[in-house]
């Protein structure tokens, strides 16, 4: 069993996760700035409390916290975000590495999921949780998280289809 | 069925930016710190919390103690205080009476009044066998009486309502 008491653990866990956690934390809070504190915090939380790797929905669902928290600890900021959050498909854009322009469709298109649907497919796609994890993170039950993965893959199919 | 699998692959090409070095840093710094913190002891932070709130309510309940025994404290002073400035010149003619009281326990009467507020004629009557008619007169009074100790000064008065009924010869003209 993996644990994260360990400083290299940590180190090399973190590694792993953190494009991942920082891409789930961008479904909130708009900057990238904002979503690293996010992560930090969630993460070094997760560490303290002595949690091990293996129980990831408790990081997830911790990061998801700490992100709307962080919506709601400014009013201003609240206000702003809010703002993003109901208009999510036009101002929350992950933040992916393009190749080529096919991926920039493909990101733009996940852009335009709802925010239900693409925090679902951001946690199978990137950070490659178990439909029972997702569950966990997000208190919804295994059948709900499959069928937004599923709309949002089909929507995603729609969208990319040649007319 | 539908079959996801290619709309998959195409997303699992999709790489999420990586974090700034910053991050890792920051994060270390954190780390680093957490442990200085959590070398002693480790515990949930929930608890630290209510541990931490259960301190502020004791502090705050002793305080508050403190203050009412303070108060407590104040108030039994003057009320000696006040208890000692009343004693000496109430407590001394006491003294001097209950001493006094043995030799020289006489009241003397100092004065009577007698308020009539209401008179009432009743009429005419003949008492007995005497054949002189009467008038029967009906007063309602409130009387007061009042005692002196010429050598204390003490008084004692005494008042209550009375009512009488006074005949009055009638003598014909």
């Amino acid at each position: 069993m993996q644990n994260l008491l360990s400083h290299e653990d940590w180190k090399s866990c973190f590694s792993e996760v953190a494009p991942g956690l920082l891409l789930f934390a961008r479904q909130w809070v708009q900057s990238a700035a904002d979503a690293e504190d996010v992560v930090q915090e969630a993460f070094v939380k997760f560490w303290r409390r002595n949690h091990k790797i293996e129980n990831r929905a408790l990081l997830y669902a911790a990061v998801r916290s700490i992100a709307l928290d962080f919506i709601r600890r400014d009013s201003r900021r609240a206000r702003r975000e809010a703002t993003a959050v109901g208009d999510t498909d036009e101002f929350i854009e992950p933040q992916f590495e393009f190749e080529d322009d096919t991926q920039r469709a493909l990101a733009e298109a996940i852009d335009f999921l709802p925010c239900e649907q693409r925090e679902v497919l951001v946690m199978k796609i990137w950070n490659e949780l178990t439909f029972a994890e997702i569950a966990d993170a997000l208190g919804i039950s295994q059948n709900t998280a499959a069928s937004r993965y599923r709309y949002a893959l089909a929507a995603l199919r729609n969208m990319l289809q040649p007319q | 069925m539908n079959d996801f699998s290619q709309i998959e692959k195409e997303l699992r090409k999709l790489r999420p930016a990586r974090p700034s070095p910053i991050l890792f840093e920051r994060v270390e710094e954190a780390m680093t710190d957490g442990r200085a913190d959590a070398s002693h002891v480790r515990q949930p932070e929930r608890l630290r919390y209510n541990w931490l709130s259960l301190g502020f309510g004791l502090a705050a309940a002793a305080v508050l103690v403190l203050f009412a025994a303070v108060k407590m404290e104040r108030q039994q002073q003057t009320g000696k205080e006040i208890a000692q400035t009343s004693r000496e010149p109430e407590a001394a003619p006491l003294l001097n009476r209950a001493q006094k009281s043995t030799s020289t326990d006489k009241f003397v009467p100092a004065g009577a009044t007698r308020l009539v507020y209401n008179t009432r004629d009743e009429g005419l009557q003949f008492a007995g066998n005497s054949g002189q008619p009467l008038r029967r007169m009906r007063y309602q009074t409130h009387e007061t009486w009042q005692w002196r100790n010429p050598t204390t000064g003490a008084s004692l008065r005494v008042s209550y309502p009375a009512e009488e009924v006074v005949l009055i010869p009638v003598s014909g003209q």
